[in-house]
């Protein structure tokens, strides 16, 4: 599986015809082909190429609906 | 423009660009499901399709209802549709409610039903909760809508056999919540 930095992520915003890949709790999914993440974002409030975990807390579902895209990565944790 | 409205609004700490924009997305999802509801509903025949048929015409009703109802609020709040049909289609809050490849398959043509209405129950709760307390008018209206929108769900959920719908078809009137935004 392949690995990211924080840093390489960012480049996956869906902005400019580039993929738009998310992080949830260290996994790296594929949102580019959903209708609901187009140009990397995703109802007003959320952008890709970051680690979303946090901001689901507040969404009106739950990580089941992550099934629906492909995991392509894992992240790296940050050096200290 | 309403301008002080508006200013109201973002004084109580909401981002009128983002709540116009999400009202737009929903807007463009109610239209749009109107528009497939009108093919699926069309597919509804046979001695299964025919029982759903009418509560798929009242959801579609209520969405174009909806759809009408929320097009003052944008303009009020400063937004505005799209002038182009084409981008308004692909800026939808849900993803199209397309008729399934197999037509006379009723059950499928349930799930498309079904989840088209719970796309728009979690759009609506994410309306709700940004401006309860804080954007009373879109909140009242954000949430008028909702309540249909929970009932079309159960409607379609009950038909697939998921658990009673505890709601009882339309009796006469369309959009019992929504209606008084529409006057
Ligand atoms: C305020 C925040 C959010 C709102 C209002 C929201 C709303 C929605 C809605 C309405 C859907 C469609 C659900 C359905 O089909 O029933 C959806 C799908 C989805 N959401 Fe969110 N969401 C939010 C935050 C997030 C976050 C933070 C993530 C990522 C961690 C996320 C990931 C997804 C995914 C992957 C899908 C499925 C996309 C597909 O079916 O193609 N959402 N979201």
């Amino acid at each position: 599986m392949r690995r990211f930095t924080s840093e390489e992520l960012e480049r996956y915003n869906g902005k400019n015809g580039r993929p738009a890949y998310i992080v949830y709790r260290g996994l790296v999914y594929d949102v580019s082909e959903s209708f609901l993440w187009q140009g990397g974002t995703h109802q007003v409030l959320h952008q890709a190429g970051r680690d979303l975990t946090e901001e689901l807390e507040t969404a009106p579902h739950g990580p089941d609906l992550l099934d629906r895209c492909p995991v392509i990565g894992i992240i790296l944790e940050q050096e200290k | 423009m309403a301008q002080v409205a508006r200013e109201m609004v973002a004084k109580a700490g909401v981002n009128v660009d983002q709540l116009v924009e999400l009202l737009v997305k929903n807007a463009a999802a109610e239209l749009t499901t109107f528009y497939y509801y009108t093919i699926l509903r069309v597919n509804l025949i046979g001695l299964q399709g025919e029982g759903i048929k009418e509560i798929a015409e009242t959801a579609r009703i209520e969405d174009r209802n909806h759809f009408e109802a929320l097009v003052p609020r944008i303009y009020e709040l400063g937004g505005e549709l799209p002038a182009d049909m084409k981008t308004f289609h692909d800026m939808s809050a849900c993803p199209p409610a397309s008729l399934p490849k197999d037509p006379r398959d009723v059950e499928s043509l349930l799930h498309v039903l079904v989840d088209a209405e719970r796309c728009a129950v979690r759009g609506y709760s994410q309306i709700c909760t940004m401006t309860a307390g804080k954007d009373h008018r879109t909140y009242d209206l954000a949430l008028a809508i909702l309540n249909e929108e929970i009932e079309h769900e159960s409607w379609f959920s009950e038909f697939l056999g998921e658990g009673p719908s505890g709601h009882f078809l339309r009796r006469g009137e369309t959009s019992p919540f929504v209606s008084k935004f529409m006057k």
